[in-house]
């Protein structure tokens, strides 16, 4: 008999039941001098307060790195992490960058030509040219 | 889903002139709105038997649940620092417009008689449109439109009330081309967006040296199906739905050949 793996009974599917937004961490890192982090330190002292209240669920951290452009990092549930650089950019074009990082999944970006992804068995079987009744040409 | 947008405005008309019949049966009514299904028939029996007695024109018990809430004076003008936690506190334009209907939901003898088939047969599919694109979904699938769903964000629950097929192993109920709304519910929660690699497409002129690259980068709406539920005959008749005799466009249950 050949070795088996353990097989799983049950896989993920966030959002079925209870919702798990994926996006666990947010960090933030800027200059404290640099020109090239000005949008960011203004984000931090104006935007990210409504920002972070409204979502309880991720944890945040401002931190200065010197001599470095500003850089926000996501850090997700499934063990990756999505960094974007936001070097010379508005606050609220950093706003939109900080969203795009809470809705991502964390999972990396892939082609994908099909809509829909199923684990379920089809729901009406395979079809058969032994059943059924016979049909004229 | 999308043409209700255009009775918002409408919708919001009314629930300000609207008084409040039974603002007080339910905490959050476009919560109650939404998850019809758990609070389907509690909510059901306060609603009609307050509708016998303030509306008995109105046949739907969940046209009006929805429109006459009456949303309280600190949801009109929230102060600046207000955040909103929950969907009572979202304004009114902003809240979803329960459909209304302007007759009951008309079935046919023989679709009653069909109905507890499909019903009693898990696992069930529909083939739901958007855009009129259409989606086989069952419960649990992945969802990735084609496109970015404006307005959305991860979490919301949206109600797919278009479908053109829904059906199980066997019994198949076929719209012409779409099935009543009020036949079925399927719903689907947002989980995200999702972007699609960088694509470069290199364009050339003849003649010419320089190569123009465009550069585009997608991004889709992802979602997952919650739930896909046939409506028993019960359901039905207690949300008013009359009994007619066959029709020619009238929608019929087929049996797998």
């Amino acid at each position: 008999m050949t070795v088996q793996g353990l097989r799983t009974v049950t896989s993920a599917q966030n959002g079925a039941g209870a919702f798990i937004l994926q996006c666990k961490r947010l960090d933030l890192h800027y200059n404290l001098q640099g020109a090239s982090s000005h949008g960011l330190r203004t984000f931090v002292q104006t935007l990210l307060p409504k920002f972070a209240r409204q979502y309880p669920q991720i944890e945040f951290r401002v931190s200065p790195t010197p001599k470095k452009h500003p850089v926000v990092r996501g850090h997700y549930i499934n063990g990756r992490e999505k960094p974007i650089c936001v070097r010379n950019m508005q606050p609220n074009e950093i706003l939109k960058k900080v969203i795009l990082l809470k809705e991502a999944s964390g999972e990396k970006n892939r082609r994908q030509s099909k809509p829909v992804r199923s684990l379920n068995e089809s729901v009406r079987g395979i079809w058969s040219p032994y059943h059924g009744d016979l049909r004229g040409v | 889903m999308f043409s209700r947008s255009v009775l918002r405005r409408f919708a919001s008309d009314l629930r300000m002139s609207a008084p409040s019949t039974i603002s007080g049966a339910a905490p959050h009514p476009q919560r109650a709105c939404l998850h019809q299904t758990a609070s389907l028939k509690a909510s059901q029996e306060q609603a009609s038997s307050q509708l016998s007695s303030s509306k008995p024109e109105s046949p739907l018990s969940a046209t009006p649940r929805a429109q006459t809430s009456q949303p309280t004076t600190n949801q009109r003008t929230p102060p600046n620092n207000f955040i909103p936690q929950n969907r009572s506190h979202t304004p009114d334009e902003k809240r979803p417009v329960a459909p209304e209907f302007k007759e009951p939901l008309k079935v046919t003898r023989s679709l009653m008689e069909r109905l507890p088939h499909l019903v009693g047969q898990a696992p069930h599919y529909v083939v739901a449109k958007l855009h009129d694109k259409p989606y086989l979904l069952t419960p649990g699938d992945h969802v990735r439109l084609p496109f970015l769903m404006p307005k959305v964000q991860s979490g919301d629950i949206l109600r797919f009330n278009r479908a053109s097929a829904l059906g199980s192993r066997d019994f198949t109920l076929k719209g012409n081309p779409h099935i009543d709304e009020r036949l079925f519910e399927c719903r689907v929660r947002v989980t995200g967006t999702d972007a699609e690699p960088l694509r470069i497409k290199e364009k050339t002129k003849r003649r010419q040296r320089h190569v123009q690259q465009i550069r585009s980068k997608e991004r889709y709406t992802v979602m997952r199906v919650m739930e896909v539920r046939v409506k028993t005959p019960e359901e039905l008749l207690q949300e008013g739905a009359v009994i007619v005799e066959e029709g020619e466009d009238s929608p019929a249950i087929e049996a797998k050949a």
